[in-house]
């Protein structure tokens, strides 16, 4: 079998740039290694990450991506957007484990016929060197052996119930006057548990709670079908949560002639049995830096929160960021196994998805079948296919609420992608997600002078 | 009783005596993530934690991904071919009873005529051995639905845990046969044996056996589910739902048929090519597996699809409780 294997490489490539040079090379008669299946796509900015993990998930030892030059775009700025894209995109293959020189980018014009053959040779040569994909193969390396982080979790503290009356008062106020028909907030079970509650009467308002058990981020019920996601609402956040209110702006799903945000004051919610939330270790917001209404500590009601200042990077508490730069500093192969171990315990239950508030597609690609955009099923392959794109469309969105891992029966971290990627995103494109409202989502816009010098 | 009781002095040794015998043993052991069954090596890698494990031992019997048959393309050709169903014959130990009540109640749906050939040849292999529980977990509720901390449903070998050892006894034939294969671990009980303690009672009060199908019209699920987010989370650790949906995983010279878990509570699981969806609310999704844990069971089963294990509870991000519900549902809220 080794001596018989040859790699095989898929290219997606351009229609106007790349894909002619491919043409000019064959009419020109240059010779190049014959291990290339050419994908035709209109731009490189139509090049989804998605189709180069699926051609991995499908049996592709390498993935070769290219389109026009910068400046050249026929769309004028495609490849502009691309570029972001497998900033982020690269990054993460290489945390996972995988070597990068399996995918590698290139700009290939419609004169650069030489250009492309020299590429996919050395592309051939490249993966050749590396040896068949092993990804996917049945015997995986043991996981490294991983003492978790404890991460410091001082125990919580009840805030002023001043703060949950002047709650009240507000939301009743705001049901009264028909300013909002709903308010999303907390309370209580009749077992006493502290869950996500919507008043749509004065007297219900009553019935609001706000106490260090108000860990769930609301913002998730403004979307799609749930029940905050039509009508006048006012929803109350914490400084976490406000961030996701941020990005949902930021994408048009949050309309604020609609939608009030009670703002609290807020110095750290209960992950489990008394202890602080990770997430809260390492907050910068006990003040939101986004709402209408601003219910203090002391209970005081404030129309303005200017005493709130904007976040400034990525809530990862120390013992998160050590996590990440753990992983990082692992073997290759280390690392793969440390995320086949992980992601494979994913029986695609999508709570992930259901909980966060940022996944608000009307249908996600996962649930898509024609075309079958994520590999179906929870072994390995369905697994890293649904982890790595999931991890990929929230890349730079997510506001590290926790709410995922929360959620997930399955205990997989995924707050260590989302905080690797939070960092890239930071470093390379210069934004931290849940900040500005008025800014255009990172990989929704582009800078002309982003790095390539991955791009050969 | 105790005539058919017998001492085992500890786990260890019966999980070292049973892989030595052959047996492939598949028990709550340590590994990354939550607690739950695994294939161990060696007894050392046991490790019972004092209430059910945060994953039933479902898995095992009933994978969350199934490949059902695989195809290859020979021009216009289709070849099918079978795949690998499992030889060996396996202990599950220390379950607890909930979890064999569990299994109990995936053999009344999956070995049901007509037989899920699949589940079948796993479980046709499978001899169950539950540790009976000493405590009450936070959310259990398994006296609610007939069933309690020493129940034999479902188990072939129920353990006692008594002071010193386990109070052992065989309850099926498969159990006897088991017992009498390692019969040098065990010893006779006599008047010195320390008797079987008392039986927790987890705080749930009995009788949730009330036809609730007249609920369905209910105004209070509109109440009573606004919250929940429909992330599947519940069915995904529920020891009983057995939900599933057939997906192709193809590729141009052949692929793979899968059987994967589904759940009643996601919005795609009845929605059908029109887009249309008879469930059309989050509300409707999350009646149905109330009523169906609750209700329509006992019609189709004659027993609720329930063992109170609290796992759904533990795991609800939104703190949906099914016990709660249930309570609420009896007092014909």
């Amino acid at each position: 079998m080794a001596d018989t294997w040859e790699p095989r490489i898929v290219a997606f490539v351009c229609n106007w740039c790349t894909y002619a040079g491919a043409d000019l090379a064959g009419t020109s008669r240059r010779t190049y290694a014959p291990n290339v299946r050419i994908v035709r796509l209109p731009c490189s900015g139509r090049i989804d990450p998605r189709f180069i993990l699926r051609a991995l998930e499908m049996g592709a030892d390498g993935v070769l991506v290219s389109g026009c030059h910068p400046g050249d775009c026929h769309y004028t700025k495609g490849n502009y957007y691309a570029r972001r894209r497998y900033i982020v995109f690269n990054s993460l293959l290489d945390f996972l484990g995988i070597e990068p020189d399996r995918v590698r980018f290139a700009w290939v014009s419609a004169a650069e016929g030489g250009k492309w053959a020299e590429l996919v040779d050395l592309t051939v040569q490249a993966v050749r060197a590396l040896g068949p994909l092993k990804l996917f193969s049945q015997e995986a390396s043991l996981p490294p052996e991983l003492e978790p982080i404890e991460p410091q979790k001082p125990q919580s503290t009840a805030p002023d119930p001043r703060q949950e009356l002047a709650l009240r008062q507000t939301a009743r106020e705001m049901l009264a006057s028909g300013e909002v028909e709903l308010v999303v907030g907390y309370g209580r079970t009749s077992f006493g548990k502290v869950v996500p509650f919507f008043a749509s009467s004065p007297e219900q308002a009553e019935e609001l709670v706000w106490n260090d058990m108000c860990v769930h981020n609301l913002t998730t019920y403004l979307t799609g079908e749930r029940p905050a996601a039509t009508g006048k609402v006012a929803v109350v956040v914490k400084g976490c949560d406000a961030r996701a209110a941020v990005g949902l702006i930021q994408e048009g799903q949050l309309d604020r002639e609609r939608v009030k945000l009670i703002g609290m004051e807020c110095h750290g919610v209960q992950s489990e049995c008394g202890q602080v939330a990770d997430k809260c270790t390492a907050c910068e917001v006990t003040t939101p830096h986004l709402c209408d209404v601003l219910i203090a500590s002391d209970g005081s009601v404030w129309k303005t929160n200017e005493a709130a200042s904007t976040p400034t990077r990525f809530p990862a508490s120390d013992a998160l960021r050590s996590e990440v730069q753990r992983i990082a500093s692992l073997p290759r192969e280390q690392r793969l196994a440390f995320w086949r171990s992980e992601l494979s315990r994913c029986v695609r239950c999508y709570a992930c998805r259901a909980v966060c508030p940022l996944c608000y597609c009307q249908t996600c690609a996962a649930d898509r079948t024609r075309p079958q955009y994520v590999t179906p099923g929870c072994d390995w392959r369905g697994a890293f296919s649904w982890g790595v794109t999931r991890a990929l469309h929230v890349a730079g969105r997510c506001v590290g609420c926790g709410e995922c891992v929360r959620a997930c029966p399955q205990g997989i971290r995924l707050d260590i992608l989302q905080a690797f990627l939070a960092d890239v995103v930071a470093r390379e494109l210069g934004y931290v997600a849940g900040t500005n409202p008025e800014a255009l989502p990172p990989l929704s816009t582009f800078r002309p002078d982003d790095r390539q010098d991955f791009i050969l | 009783m105790s005539e058919k009781l017998l001492l085992l002095n500890d786990l260890h040794s019966f999980a070292d005596a049973l892989i030595k015998s052959g047996f492939s043993v598949v028990a709550p052991s340590k590994g990354p993530g939550p607690s739950r069954f695994r294939r161990i090596g060696s007894a050392s890698e046991l490790l019972m934690p004092d209430v059910n494990t945060e994953i039933p031992p479902k898995e095992h019997l009933f994978p969350p991904t199934e490949p059902l048959l695989f195809f290859r393309f020979h021009g216009t050709d289709v070849e099918l071919l079978d795949p690998p169903l499992p030889a060996e014959e396996t202990v599950f130990l220390g379950l607890r009873p909930c979890d064999a009540a569990g299994i109990a109640l995936l053999d009344a749906v999956f070995l049901a005529d007509p037989k899920d050939s699949f589940y079948e040849a796993r479980r046709s292999k499978t001899t169950l051995v539950s540790v009976a529980c000493t405590k009450v977990g936070e959310n259990c509720f398994c006296s609610a639905v007939g069933l309690s901390p020493h129940s034999r449903t479902g188990s072939d070998v129920l353990l006692i845990p008594v002071e010193g050892g386990f109070l052992t006894e065989a309850v099926t034939e498969k159990g006897r046969t088991l017992l009498e294969k390692h019969s040098g671990l065990f010893q006779p009980t006599d008047a010195s044996t320390p008797k079987p303690p008392e039986v927790p009672r987890s705080a749930a009060p009995e009788g949730l056996d009330k036809d609730f199908a007249e609920l369905f019209a209910a105004p209070y699920w509109q109440d009573a589910a606004k919250r929940c987010l429909g992330c599947g989370a519940c069915a995904s650790v529920c020891p009983t739902c057995h939900c599933f949906d057939i997906v192709d995983d193809s590729g141009a010279r052949g692929g793979v048929r899968l059987r994967c878990w589904d759940a009643c509570g996601l919005e795609l699981f009845t929605r059908h090519a029109s887009g249309h969806n008879p469930r059309p609310n989050q509300p409707a999704r999350f009646r149905q597996r109330l009523l169906h844990k609750f209700a329509y069971s006992r019609k189709s089963l004659g027993r609720p699809l329930c063992v109170g294990c609290g796992r759904c509870v533990d795991t609800c991000p939104v703190g949906m409780d099914i016990y709660e519900v249930a309570v609420l549902m009896s007092q014909g809220v």
